[in-house]
């Protein structure tokens, strides 16, 4: 697993009260949106609201209800996605302790529990992007 | 009396995955990158994971340009690893119908893209394999079902497949033989990767005698064993307070470090059509320490084996401070001198290397 590269440096962005920050897929090979099964988005200790989170590949956005049916959009692993939700951050020209979750279902591995699931997060800090 | 083998020596890309992730390389690069360093002539790619749009967005354009940059590059595509991706909906598993058409597009690619094999997974079931060769035919792609930890060759589900195969008698049924299968210890770069993520001396070694304990009683011939092997994983971590390693301890522990014995390939040998030259890391003497390289070649060439060995090196998902590229290279040197200690060579030479490929392929079974 790649965790430590699932936030790009240097990508959180906000406006108008919601935040933004790239992902890059912890996973070798490209999962479809159907298998992009949670995510949470923390700044500073603060998780935005799991109804406000967006989820936005090959420039299409989602809800995270909507990527359930989605088999026909794929997140390749060289492509960043951007997970963005409701969360005002106050001090742009601060450091920010960013926290991505991450569950993804790994389609290939049946288990007696079910197809396999890995749960994935990284933290990084980093300043709000300038525009 | 067989023939000494002459395996043909090869790389997958997979072994790259965490260059190509860290965008060092694009896939024009990394192919370059392959033939130059002389890991080839063997090439293999992993269509999800190198191949953008895979598999319904691959154009014409897109075929053309590989085809032609294997050819400039005088490299040989062996196979392309496909997935068998059942789980793909969240509501149900796929059915027989969907699962088959799912297969065939893949396949499609593979016939397109000029590779001779496509690997499948182990998901797929006798009845499966028998309802996909009439795809095998259609393209004239060879299916080479991976036989991986934890799964090995003298495992039931693998012995219903070959049984089924012996029945279907088709050149174009086989297993890709997987080298983590057999073994012969945890790999001592994981041990270091939890080192550094802090677990203590202690809790590593008993990980070590854990799994000696399971390589000592003999691979999981069912699934049972194999879920009853996690949980003792699982457990273990639990105990020493680092609940956090449990499910990587279980996953490494018998999904990648299969124990085993080497015979168990002599199973399914005359059905090997890949072999997956799985390996974790090189030690400070130049030899793999936990994956018995050596006496895998020695068997390969002793059974007649001319197929391709894509090197497969996975230690790049804990080894964050190593050159995979020095390390496959190490590897590589370690599989020509076995080659050598048992009377063949492996082959190095593209054009050799497409001659004899060409000739395993189109073999009988039982030839």
């Amino acid at each position: 697993m790649i965790a430590d590269r699932i936030i790009e440096q240097g990508t959180l962005s906000t406006q108008d009260g919601r935040t933004a920050v790239e992902v890059r897929i912890p996973w070798y090979r490209a999962l479809p949106g159907s298998c992009i099964a949670g995510a949470a988005l923390t700044v500073d200790g603060v998780a935005a609201p799991e109804d406000t989170l967006r989820w936005t590949m090959n420039n299409r956005t989602f809800s995270f209800e909507e990527l359930v049916d989605e088999t026909g959009e794929w997140w390749f692993p060289l492509d960043s996605a951007i997970l963005s939700g409701d969360l005002p951050v106050q001090d742009a020209d601060a450091e920010h302790e960013v926290r991505v979750d991450l569950k993804l279902y790994i389609p290939y591995i049946i288990t007696d529990h079910g197809v396999l699931h890995i749960e994935e997060h990284d933290t990084k800090t980093m300043k709000v992007a300038q525009r | 009396m067989t023939s000494l083998g002459t395996p043909i020596q090869g790389v997958t890309l997979y072994s790259f995955t965490r260059a190509f992730h860290a965008r060092q390389y694009d896939l024009d690069g990394l192919i370059r990158k392959v033939a130059a360093d002389g890991f080839g002539p063997g090439l293999e790619v992993i269509g999800f994971s190198s191949l953008r749009g895979f598999p319904d967005r691959i154009d014409d354009t897109f075929v053309g340009q590989f085809r032609d940059l294997v050819a400039e590059v005088d490299l040989v595509p062996t196979s392309l690893a496909v997935n068998v991706d059942t789980g793909i909906r969240r509501d149900r598993l796929m059915n027989h119908d969907e699962l088959v058409e799912y297969m065939r597009k893949q396949i499609e690619v593979a016939a397109r893209l000029g590779f001779p094999i496509a690997r499948v997974q182990i998901s797929l079931t006798p009845d499966a394999m028998e309802s996909l060769l009439p795809v095998a035919e259609k393209y004239g792609v060879i299916l080479a079902l991976e036989v991986h930890a934890d799964q090995h060759g003298a495992h039931e589900r693998v012995l219903a497949l070959r049984d089924r195969y012996e029945k279907l008698d088709s050149p174009l049924l086989g297993f890709t033989a997987d080298w983590g299968a057999t073994v012969t210890g945890f790999a001592p770069s994981l041990l270091e990767a939890y080192r550094r993520r802090g677990a203590s001396e202690d809790l590593l070694r008993q990980v070590v005698e854990l799994w000696n304990a399971f390589y000592a009683e003999g691979p999981p011939n069912n699934q049972k064993v194999h879920g009853e092997r996690f949980g003792a994983f699982i457990g273990l971590a639990a105990r020493h307070g680092r609940p956090d390693l449990g499910i990587d301890f279980g996953i490494n522990g018998t999904g990648l470090f299969g124990p085993a014995p080497l015979d168990t390939w002599l199973e399914i040998m005359p059905w090997v059509r890949h072999v997956h030259g799985k390996f974790f890391g090189i030690d400070e003497n130049g030899e793999e320490p936990s994956v018995p390289v050596r006496g895998l070649v020695r068997q390969l060439v002793e059974n007649g084996y001319t197929g391709a060995i894509s090197s497969e090196y996975e230690g790049w998902h804990w080894n964050n401070w190593q050159d995979p590229f020095d390390i496959i290279r190490a590897e590589q040197a370690v599989q020509r001198s076995a080659a050598a200690d048992a009377g063949s060579a492996m082959i190095t030479d593209a054009s050799e290397a497409r001659r004899i490929l060409s000739s395993h392929l189109a073999q009988p079974v039982r030839g």
